[in-house]
């Protein structure tokens, strides 16, 4: 790495360290921005980097927020009695409580999810190309169905946390610098993983599957692998929704399937698939035409989302970073 | 006579002048203070949620014309920011946040649905901005231990309760006992009906009856017939089914289609999903449970008696002119006038001065007594039942409110 790119990388850590206090009025966006950079960057864990294009990543985005919510929950109370329909006791927690059920909560639900990918992978990595998207996609919007009727876990009305103890602005700080240490870390680690023999892998296993394994590459270890890495990130990520939304429910915010299970894939086409920072590009551009739609254009806001995906793949199927390398070949890849 | 003219016309001119004065004067005295909302405009809860800003526009109207809210020597009038929650609840939290953050927003009415309600009361909790809601009714709303958080109606397990009590009557009234009776439940899966589903099984356990079916709608909610084949072969005496309005327009619909014959039919949102007016005869001798009734004895100064805010109401929006006003408009404009109440008594615009206000509330509506509990939910006002009988909504329980006699059973 040379200085330039040091002092490059060095400015991007500080305005991202300062950024809640640049727009202080942005901070929930801000720190929805850097969740979907994370949902985005390990999207292309396998879509982009390994060629395997799942539609239901969300579901490990949605067990994660259920994993550690129950697991913070857990620590305190019962359960079942916590999540009763009919409770009429209050529950509360105290501020220690709090904060050690969230961060244990939220690395049990990356650990959680790992471990879901394996299982998942294990049977859907036998699918290729269109039907390994449709069949994970069928995983996720089952396991949406399944905990929307398990009323242990609050079934269809889902579970409310508690509030964040203590002064509201130091709590959206918090959950900014949850989700922006979450993708930072990430950013680091897929960058070195990029560039050692893992990444040429799993590269390998997007160009030719079959000859990647007659090299001798054991794809589906590799497989498997890599989507747990993804898993565990996106686990985190969606444990840490579920304490900042603090309430939540089944099938429309933990698993939601055709919101932020597509706007993944919709980042990471519309940065440029198999890049570093193609999901990065991508999920910035599309937070910020999302936002702008969703408040001015109100009403129309589907419309131009469907839009903007048609425009996208049609016409730009290599996203920004594609259009960029295309333009100007010799500039060095970030 | 030249002199005469330009004195005319001076006077005219001063008159004039005195009148803009007047009136631009008047303009100024009453300021705008916004109130914001996220409701459902799109999605599945669109037909309650347009009920429900209805109900807070025409509140907004009346009270202006009624002088407008006296806060301190200063007057304003309502005014609400809305935006459109698509009926989900992730949408509904950031709504919340922008209106908070953006349009700096100090003030809340609530969305339609318990499950909305429930996305942003940890919302508005966390900002401390006073929430008043009028259309979640879930008890999860009120075990939290949320401050600001007020709600004008009565809770979901009581929108049943009366039902149950009245079957059990009836099984005495016949000759069995109530442990006799057997009780089918169908809701849907959200947490204003798995309450109404909590608060029946409580109440048919007090009495000892047998639940013969306790199954979860669709999802989409327009088709429920797998359920009501296996209600013709258990059959119950009482059926309850809850799932807003689309829940009670298929379940009206269904049992007409499929000859369900069961002596007693419980159902939520019949007036605001207009079962009389859509499906005639086949919603006779139905039970709906109601918030509010146009022919209760409530009265307050801006709204007048219940028939007469059905009345204006029905001049005021004419798509109402052949239905019943729901209950959902009622109380959306109950919890209007609770703030316009609270602003008045403070004094001051200060939020947690109107929160202080807000939580001494005890105040006499055309929708009802208004009063809350220390967790927020209104304990003043109770549900009533009625039975939709030869197409009219005819008040049958609790006792003292009772205008009819029940049909029953029911004849299918």
């Amino acid at each position: 790495m040379n200085t330039k790119n040091i002092i490059f990388y060095v400015a991007l850590l500080v305005l991202t360290a300062i950024a809640p206090f640049l727009f202080p009025d942005f901070r929930t966006q801000l720190a929805t921005l850097w969740l979907m950079i994370v949902v985005a960057m390990t999207w292309d864990m396998t879509g982009g980097q390994m060629g395997y294009n799942s539609l239901g990543n969300i579901l490990f985005y949605g067990t994660g927020m259920y994993v550690a919510a129950v697991i913070s929950i857990g620590m305190v109370h019962d359960v079942g009695a916590y999540t009763d329909a009919g409770r009429l006791e209050l529950m509360t927690f105290t501020e220690r409580q709090y904060f050690v059920g969230a961060i244990v909560g939220i690395i049990g639900a990356g650990l959680f999810c790992s471990v879901t990918a394996i299982v998942v992978g294990y049977v859907t990595f036998g699918l290729r190309g269109p039907y390994f998207a449709i069949g994970t996609l069928g995983v996720a919007i089952a396991a949406g169905e399944l905990v929307s009727n398990w009323g242990w876990i609050g079934g269809g009305q889902g579970i409310s946390l508690p509030v964040y103890p203590g002064n509201f602005d130091v709590g959206k700080l918090f959950f900014y610098y949850l989700f922006a240490g979450t993708g930072v870390v990430l950013f680091m680690f897929l960058k070195w993983l990029y560039s050692t023999r893992f990444g040429a892998a799993i590269n390998a296993i997007r160009d030719d599957e079959e000859k990647a394994e007659a090299m001798g590459i054991h794809t589906m270890r590799y497989k498997l692998t890599t989507w747990a890495m993804a898993a565990f990130f996106v686990g985190i990520v969606g444990g840490i929704s579920g304490f900042q939304l603090i309430h939540f429910e089944p099938l429309e915010t933990a698993y939601q399937t055709t919101n932020l299970g597509i706007f993944m894939v919709v980042c990471v086409l519309l940065g440029g698939k198999g890049t570093l920072w193609g999901p990065v590009i991508g999920a910035i551009l599309f937070h910020f035409i999302k936002e702008v739609t969703w408040n001015y254009f109100l009403g129309w806001q589907w419309v131009a989302l469907g839009a903007l995906i048609v425009v996208t793949v049609v016409y730009f199927q290599d996203g920004v970073m594609g259009w960029l390398a295309h333009r100007k070949p010799q500039s060095p890849r970030l | 006579m030249k002199k005469l003219t330009y004195t005319g016309l001076l006077a005219g001119l001063i008159a004039g002048a005195s009148m803009l004065f007047a009136h631009s004067s008047m303009a100024q005295e009453c300021e705008d203070l916004v109130l914001g909302s996220a409701i459902s405009l799109t999605g599945k809860y669109a037909t309650n949620g347009v009920h429900a800003q209805n109900g807070y526009e025409f509140a907004v109207k009346k009270i202006a014309q009624a002088g407008g809210v006296k806060v301190g020597d200063k007057c304003y009038n309502f005014k609400v920011v809305y935006y459109d929650d698509e009926s989900k609840g992730d949408r509904a939290a950031t709504l919340v946040e922008r209106l908070v953050n953006q349009d700096k927003v100090q003030y809340m009415l609530g969305p339609y649905s318990s499950g909305m309600t429930k996305a942003i009361a940890p919302v508005t909790e966390k900002y401390q901005i006073p929430m008043v809601e009028a259309e979640g009714a879930s008890r999860s709303l009120f075990n939290q231990g949320y401050k600001y958080l007020f709600a004008v109606l009565s809770t979901s397990e009581q929108y049943l309760a009366s039902a149950i009590a009245l079957a059990a009557e009836k099984a005495q009234a016949s000759g069995s006992t109530p442990s006799s009776v057997k009780v089918a439940i169908a809701v849907e899966n959200d947490p204003f009906s798995l309450d109404i589903r909590a608060g029946v099984l409580e109440d048919a356990e007090k009495f000892g009856m047998q639940i013969v079916i306790d199954e979860q709608l669709p999802r989409d909610l327009s088709d429920m017939s797998a359920i009501l084949t296996k209600v013709k072969l258990l059959k119950p005496d009482v059926l309850v089914v809850s799932g807003h309005s689309k829940g009670a327009a298929t379940a009206v619909r269904q049992i007409g289609e499929q000859n369900i014959d069961v002596p007693m039919i419980a159902i939520t949102h019949c007036e605001a999903a207009d079962v009389v007016g859509n499906f005639g005869a086949a919603a006779n001798d139905f039970l709906c449970s109601t918030q509010w009734a146009e022919s209760l004895t409530y009265e307050d100064p801006i709204f007048g008696s219940a028939s007469n805010y059905e009345k204006e109401f029905k001049s005021a929006y004419p798509e109402y002119a052949q239905k019943k006003v729901p209950y959902q408009t009622a109380q959306a404009s109950a919890a209007v006038y609770v703030f316009k109440d609270a602003f008045e008594r403070a004094g001051t615009l200060d939020k947690q001065a109107i929160r202080n206000a807000l939580s001494a509330t005890d105040l006499a509506t055309f929708y009802g007594q208004i009063k809350f509990s220390e967790a927020g939910n209104n304990i003043a006002k109770p549900m009533v039942l009625r039975q939709i009988q030869d197409g009219v909504y005819n008040v049958v329980a609790p006792s003292n409110f009772a205008s009819h006699a029940l049909n029953w059973p029911r004849k299918p």
